[in-house]
């Protein structure tokens, strides 16, 4: 079935609103503003028909589906430092400056939402916040029910010319437990019977959001997925170049040998039962993904489906020894998706969101250079910018 | 602004294969191709020449090395020139090798050769200018090695290896493409179907051969050394959660175990939870002293080594892991209980 995506234009957003439990401030593009702690990114949707934007049941990808264009909701949070079970990561997104050209957000209208961590402990207040932020990029939505779209997009797959090859896309969701879960419906991707396959539209339409908060660099905000480049590159390259085979939907984060090896093998066999002679596969977060991304590129080539990693790189910028967390002789054809070692060039905000001090205890306002793998998204290892790594 | 040029024992003009026994000398001002060299630098000067024969070098580098840096360190200059040596590996390999321990003591230093030479490897963080396979290239590689050389003894910013005209030296550096990684991966894949494969990631691995066995643990010195981030409770010597510098180590003198009220984990890379409920399951020694009490190892070492193994460039790693072990070799430990998280 088709999903149509109706594109709204950025003026429909409302002048005032509010949010319980959360400091509301709109940046325009261009404003010389830091926001820091980030969770998530989202893009404003909603659909006519009343069903959720972020649904936790039923099927995604089906009917229509409104975006209001030009607007990024951004969620912060500073968790409370003496609890937490995991250590989150700085998350800076910089929407202007040289810190901006690493992030894909310095160009829209960003509503910060800057949440308070009150007395809840760290994974309460994190579920409110990211439910909560996932509720207004549906609000924010609203006014488009009663507008006319600037424009409609189709996505939809037809049988295409059976000469060219069938390429899929295995994307990894990472889950290492609380504040470290992309949601597949709703559901931890560890609980969400991954690998599975699913429709290319659910995967552009809500049906994978974020609360993984890990190296920042190496996050994928909901927003990627959202507007993920990968399933629209192949959605557009359908027909021409290749036939698109579908998505296989498969869990970072495997916590022992046999684990990995086994959900290595299964999301091979996904990939072919979707009939692929190819695969692109994704990363999610570092080290120990890095190593399910390894096995499962190696279980797909052993299948005889041909396969090209994304991944980012964790080099020392003063080693001419640049090693891999893990390899395997199979990944013969890599993405790099740049270095996160490397650091941007410093920049004095006039305004600073989400928290006036860095998580190192730094003032945010007046911090010097700071690492790549700070920024929000800014080495995301779906392929989603344009930032990559070579050798110099 | 001073340049000091290496030569091998016949582009100084020393003599040829009968000479390349001669131990390294110091000449004054330029020699050789370092006439043309010189005639092309800007606002440089050649001040010295210093030269070693090929096989000389081969056979005591640690010598010649050694006499080859104390002439650049009586009157540093602004930059060291060697070669260029075309596709001659011997005099490649001492170019490479001599420019790299210069720019390791902070001499701006540049060497030239053919891509293939293996010298390219020897000289790490210097810059290495690509020439012809032999000497028929003189001409067209002086006035680009000299334009390097004029910049570096400048102190100026050479640019990418494209730009600076010299060979990339295995930096990861990041930049913009023109495509998404996404669209870059489907090229890449396609490509690959077409059977042309291609990558823009090296591959690779430091391969750890497993040593031999201990040949006798109830005899061997054990020592507990661990990555999972555990530390006296407090953490007094502040052990990073993420990214650590380096690692520590803690005296086990009278410890029988790891009580959860005295060590802890500060790891930031998983939840640790569980493991500070009792910390000897993060480092085993508990256990451990059990076996020593049952002589099925012979003695445990005196402390346990300790860091955090979460983001830490491999090269980081292996520093620590080459420091550990050499301190350990050093007491006499003959096994080690290495626990990961």
């Amino acid at each position: 079935m088709a999903w149509e995506l109706a594109t709204f234009p950025s003026d429909l957003l409302p002048s005032q609103f509010e949010v319980e439990g959360a400091d509301v401030q709109v940046v325009r593009p261009g404003e010389p503003v830091r926001v820091t702690h980030v969770l998530d990114a989202v893009e404003p949707r909603i659909r006519p028909d009343g069903r959720a934007a972020f649904p936790t049941k039923g099927k995604a990808g089906e009917g229509r589906t409104n975006r209001l264009d030009g607007v990024i909701v951004l969620s912060c949070l500073d968790f409370a430092e003496e609890e937490r079970p995991l250590h989150e990561q700085e998350s800076i997104v910089d929407l202007a400056g040289p810190g901006a050209e690493f992030t894909p957000f310095g160009d829209e209208t960003c509503v910060v939402l800057t949440f308070r961590p009150g007395e809840a402990g760290n994974e309460d207040a994190e579920a409110a916040a990211r439910k909560t932020t996932l509720r207004v990029a549906e609000e924010l939505a609203r006014p488009t029910l009663d507008a006319e779209p600037a424009e409609v997009e189709t996505f939809e797959l037809g049988a295409g010319d059976e000469n060219l090859p069938r390429v899929g896309a295995l994307i990894q969701l990472s889950d290492l437990g609380p504040l470290y879960h992309l949601y597949v419906y709703g559901t931890p991707a560890g609980q969400a019977g991954l690998p599975r396959i699913v429709d290319p539209a659910e995967l552009l339409d809500g049906a994978v959001t974020s609360g993984e908060y890990h190296w920042a660099a190496m996050r994928n905000p909901t927003i990627f997925f959202q507007r993920n480049t990968l399933v629209r590159s192949l959605y557009a390259e359908h027909g021409k170049r290749l036939r698109f085979a579908g998505v296989v939907l498969m869990r970072g984060y495997e916590q022992s040998a046999d684990d990995k090896q086994r959900a290595a093998e299964a999301a091979a066999a996904r990939a072919q039962e979707l009939g692929a002679d190819g695969v692109v596969i994704t990363t999610d977060a570092g080290g120990n993904s890095h190593t399910d991304v390894m096995l499962t590129c190696r279980a797909c080539e052993r299948a005889g489906i041909r396969t090209t990693v994304i991944l980012a790189e964790e080099t020392d910028p003063e080693s001419t020894r640049p090693i891999l967390t893990d390899w395997v002789p199979e990944a013969d054809s890599i993405v790099s998706t740049g270095n996160l070692e490397e650091l941007v060039e410093e920049w004095k905000p006039e305004r600073v969101l989400g928290g006036d001090t860095l998580l190192d205890g730094t003032a945010a306002a007046s911090a010097g250079p700071i690492p790549v793998r700070n920024y929000l998204g800014a080495a995301n290892q779906m392929g989603q910018l344009t930032l990559g790594a070579r050798t110099e | 602004m001073k340049a000091v040029h290496y030569l091998n024992q016949f582009f100084a003009g020393l003599g040829g294969e009968d000479k390349a026994e001669t131990p390294p000398v110091r000449l004054d001002g330029a020699v050789g191709p370092g006439r043309g060299l010189a005639a092309e630098l800007e606002d440089v000067d050649i001040v010295a020449t210093i030269a070693c024969g090929d096989d000389y070098f081969a056979e005591h580098e640690d010598e010649a090395l050694a006499t080859l840096l104390a002439y650049l360190e009586e009157d540093p200059p602004d930059v060291l020139v060697a070669g260029p040596a075309f596709g001659s590996g011997r005099y490649g390999y001492a170019c490479g090798t001599l420019v790299a321990a210069a720019a390791e003591r902070g001499i701006a230093s540049v060497a030239a050769m053919h891509p293939e030479n293996p010298g390219v490897d020897a000289a790490g963080k210097a810059y290495v200018v690509p020439t012809a396979v032999n000497v028929a290239g003189m001409r067209d590689v002086l006035p680009r090695l000299a334009r390097v050389a004029s910049a570096l003894a400048a102190g100026r910013e050479l640019g990418t290896p494209d730009q600076g005209g010299y060979l990339p030296r295995g930096f990861r550096r990041n930049y913009f493409a023109e495509k998404t990684g996404a669209e870059r991966a489907i090229d890449l894949l396609l490509a690959k179907l077409g059977g042309e494969t291609r990558t823009e990631v090296g591959g690779g691995l430091d391969r750890v051969e497993p040593p031999a066995a201990v040949p006798d643990l109830s005899q061997a010195l054990v020592a507990l050394v661990t990555e999972a981030g555990c530390v006296p409770q407090g953490n007094p010597d502040r052990l990073p959660a993420v990214r650590a510098q380096g690692w520590f180590r803690y005296d086990l003198t009278g410890e029988e175990t790891l009580s959860a009220a005295r060590y802890e984990s500060v790891h930031g890379g998983f939840d640790v939870t569980l493991a500070n409920e009792d910390p000897n399951r993060l480092v085993p020694l508990d256990t451990a002293r059990e076996l020593e009490r049952e002589g099925r190892i012979g003695r445990l070492h005196e402390a346990f080594y300790t860091t955090t193994g979460n983001g830490t460039p491999v090269v980081t790693s292996t520093r620590f892991g080459r420091e550990i072990a050499g301190e350990l070799r050093e007491a006499g430990v003959g096994a080690v209980l290495l626990s990961g998280t």
